[in-house]
């Protein structure tokens, strides 16, 4: 139970994050933000997977560029493209967001700090009336 | 009829004949003779006027060569021409003496002009043969009294030609062997490119043209009468070449003579000549010609085309670039070095076979091809290209990079003769580079994600009670992971390794403590930050509360490949600590087994059971295998 609203109170987040302790501390930055983390969750397949379950109550998504052994967020970038959910690049592969189609994407770059990725996030989310 | 000669007369005329022989003998001068030819026969005759007609122009006219009693601008100028109706010619045409006696009577010739206005009236003349019949002219004798010249005059005059015809033929032969030989000798002295001079038959040296000191540096005074062989270097004396080259040409006629021979300063001269034997008429030996040119620029030359032949062709020959040289004309290839073959996978025989620029560019990347052919056309027009394409390599038509670096040649106008050009197959070079690029990103991308990493482990840890001692001890059992993955030089490190680092204080500690099993798995450099990172968990508990903080404790630490339940090879690893008192609460850390339970399972989809009871610690990992 929150004490009180934070940033992004009430807020949908898809966390998709392949090292565990990142991902882990991103959880509880975005949670202490007030935010309900969908995830994390390490890959593309997982992402997708929470995508259809939660679809339409989705606000904002936070991707790792790069999810190892080759992998990358694209395939979920799109996926969210086309359902119209704002995400933002946490990414230490500056060579990755730099594929044109992504270029206009707000990236932070790791290490990512609290204040940073929660400021982030605020500015993609319209402000919620109440 | 014309009185018979007396007796007097007679003898008067064979001592003439005889006077004229004698001077003819002493005498090499033509006219001289000729002059005294006329005026014995005037002087014979008892007429004022005689003269000698020399055929001309082969037979078109004569000319008076000599005479006397003729004013001096008819002899040696006046020129007849050789008509059918005069006396003159019939004479030499018949062959026989004419007579005119009156020649205002005469009906039968046509009589020159400048005959007539002397007044001229009688007339004897007879033809010179010369040895062999060939007509040189005519003697004739003339009177301005009418005259009845006899048939023993006409035989008088007969008498005196034929003596005349071998004397007149003797220097005229003369004549021409002198100018002959004034020509050859201005030839030969003119000549000082070539070194010209005879030796005896002994090989003794008797004439010395100015060629040959020119060439040799001796001067003719210097080097009379000394042997051939002086000319010859101290290696082929020694080696008897000019014995050799005298025997040839005495057996052979001639020898060549082609080497290099000496100055008289001791410097060299590289000759190209011959030796010539020569002989007298009745085929003895007399000596020895030889004639040489002066080649030592000439060899000179070549020698340092060839060496600069040589040098370029040994650079193209072991370049393992290519390098090529096209005419600018036609754009065939004029030189492929051996390179050739294995870049473009066709041999230079084939290629030269067909040599077009068509052959070639058919084995360019039909993408490129237009772009090269641009570029060797901008080449041609002065420019310098450099540039990379791709072609289809024969026989199996893999594609290969090529980079090319071209550029124009021109001759001394300045217009563009060849291009020429260094290519390199760049393939490897290419996908290195390549490589390269993801290796950079893909490093880039893991030490951000590790200062993501240790930043949240600080976060974690740092939240505890009495923390800094544990961060610490978890930066550094990532350091070791990325040690050793940076020393493997292949981004993967082998189990056995990582376990060996987390465990080397204990390993050796005595009696044995730590029992460490199992076979060479690798595990790749995702797989090992977060293995790492739990290997170093289980350790730090079991020093601080399990097997191997006291004495008694003894850890297992084993591992095998086995399979998912998906099928997958996986890497087990069994972790077990026993012979220990197992404290109470012990193992609760927070982080260090959330770590241990957790971190593999998330992102590598490990299995972890973690047990703990009063026989101590179990733990059991499972990791799929790539």
């Amino acid at each position: 139970m929150p004490d009180a609203p934070g940033p992004l109170a009430g807020c949908r987040v898809l966390l998709v994050e392949d090292e565990y302790v990142i991902a882990d501390e991103m959880d509880g930055w975005l949670r202490q933000a007030g935010a309900v983390v969908l995830g994390p969750v390490p890959d593309v397949d997982g992402a997708l997977d929470l995508i259809e379950r939660e679809a339409g109550a989705l606000d904002v998504a936070v991707l790792d560029a790069n999810l190892g052994d080759g992998e990358t967020a694209y395939p979920v970038a799109d996926r969210l493209e086309e359902l119209g959910v704002p995400f933002l690049f946490a990414t230490g592969d500056v060579r990755l967001v730099d594929e044109p189609s992504y270029q206009s994407r707000t990236r932070l770059e790791k290490p990512v700090t609290q204040r940073g990725l929660v400021r982030a996030l605020q500015s993609l989310v319209p402000p919620r009336g109440g | 009829m014309a009185p018979m000669a007396d007796d007097n007369a007679m003898v008067r005329r064979q001592r003439l004949l005889a006077d004229f022989g004698e001077f003819a003998l002493r005498s090499e001068n033509l006219d001289e003779i000729l002059h005294e030819a006329c005026r014995l026969v005037a002087e014979a005759l008892g007429t004022a006027r005689a003269k000698i007609l020399e055929i001309q122009e082969g037979g078109q006219s004569f000319l008076v060569r000599a005479g006397i009693g003729w004013d001096p601008g008819i002899v040696g100028e006046l020129r007849l021409p050789m008509g059918e109706q005069s006396s003159e010619s019939y004479s030499i045409t018949a062959g026989r003496p004419v007579i005119m006696r009156d020649i205002r009577a005469e009906d039968r010739f046509s009589v020159p002009e400048f005959m007539r206005a002397a007044g001229v009236v009688a007339s004897v003349n007879a033809p010179i043969l010369l040895p062999g019949g060939k007509a040189f002219g005519l003697l004739q004798a003339d009177d301005t009294r009418p005259r009845e010249f006899g048939q023993e005059d006409a035989e008088f005059l007969r008498t005196y030609t034929i003596i005349l015809g071998p004397v007149i033929d003797r220097l005229l032969k003369l004549g021409q062997l002198r100018l002959a030989e004034e020509r050859f000798r201005l030839t030969v002295e003119t000549a000082l490119d070539y070194a010209i001079f005879v030796t005896d038959r002994d090989d003794q040296i008797t004439d010395w043209l100015p060629g040959a000191a020119a060439v040799f540096g001796w001067t003719a005074e210097e080097v009379a009468g000394r042997p051939g062989a002086v000319l010859f270097t101290p290696e082929d004396r020694a080696k008897g070449e000019p014995r050799k080259e005298v025997l040839t040409a005495m057996e052979h006629g001639w020898a060549p003579n082609i080497r290099w021979h000496l100055r008289k300063d001791g410097s060299r001269v590289f000759i190209e000549g011959s030796l010539r034997a020569l002989h007298d008429e009745a085929g003895e030996l007399r000596g020895f010609l030889k004639i040489g040119r002066d080649a030592t620029d000439r060899r000179a030359a070549e020698e340092r085309l060839r060496e600069s032949e040589e040098r370029f062709r040994q650079f193209g020959e072991a370049s393992s670039d290519l390098i090529w040289m096209r005419d600018a004309a036609t754009l065939g290839f004029e030189y492929l070095s051996p390179a050739f073959e294995p870049i473009y996978g066709r041999s230079r025989e084939e290629q030269l076979a067909d040599n077009t620029l068509e052959s070639w560019a058919a084995l360019v990347h039909a993408d490129d091809r237009e772009m090269v052919v641009q570029r060797l056309l901008s080449v041609r027009d002065g420019a310098r290209a450099n540039f990379e394409f791709r072609i289809l390599r024969p026989p199996d038509g893999e594609l290969r990079w090529i980079r090319n670096t071209d550029f124009p040649l021109p001759d001394q106008s300045g217009r563009v003769r060849r291009l020429a050009g260094i290519a390199k197959d760049v393939t490897e070079e290419k996908a290195s580079a390549a490589r390269l690029e993801v290796l950079v990103a893909e490093l880039q991308h893991r030490g951000r994600n590790l200062l993501g990493v240790v930043s949240a482990v600080a976060g974690r840890t740092l939240g505890q009670v009495g923390p800094v001692e544990h961060f610490r001890s978890r930066l550094q059992a990532l350091s070791r992971a990325q040690g050793l993955l940076s020393q493997s030089g292949s981004d993967t490190v082998e189990v056995g390794a990582l376990i060996g680092a987390e465990l080397e204080a204990y390993a050796q500690a005595e009696p044995p403590k730590v029992t460490i099993n199992g076979p060479k798995v690798r595990l790749t450099s995702r797989q090992v930050q977060n293995f790492a990172l739990a290997l170093h968990e289980l350790t730090t508990n079991a020093v601080k509360y399990g097997a191997l903080k006291g004495e008694e404790g003894q850890l297992s630490v084993r591992w095998f490949i086995g399979q998912t339940g998906r099928g997958r090879r996986s890497l087990v690893l069994e972790w077990e600590e026993t012979g220990y008192e197992v404290p109470p609460e012990a193992g609760r850390r927070g982080y260090g087994r959330e770590l241990i339970e957790k971190a593999l399972s998330y992102a590598l989809r490990a299995t972890t059971d973690y047990r703990l009871d009063a026989k101590g610690v179990r733990c059991r990992i499972e990791l799929p295998l790539a």
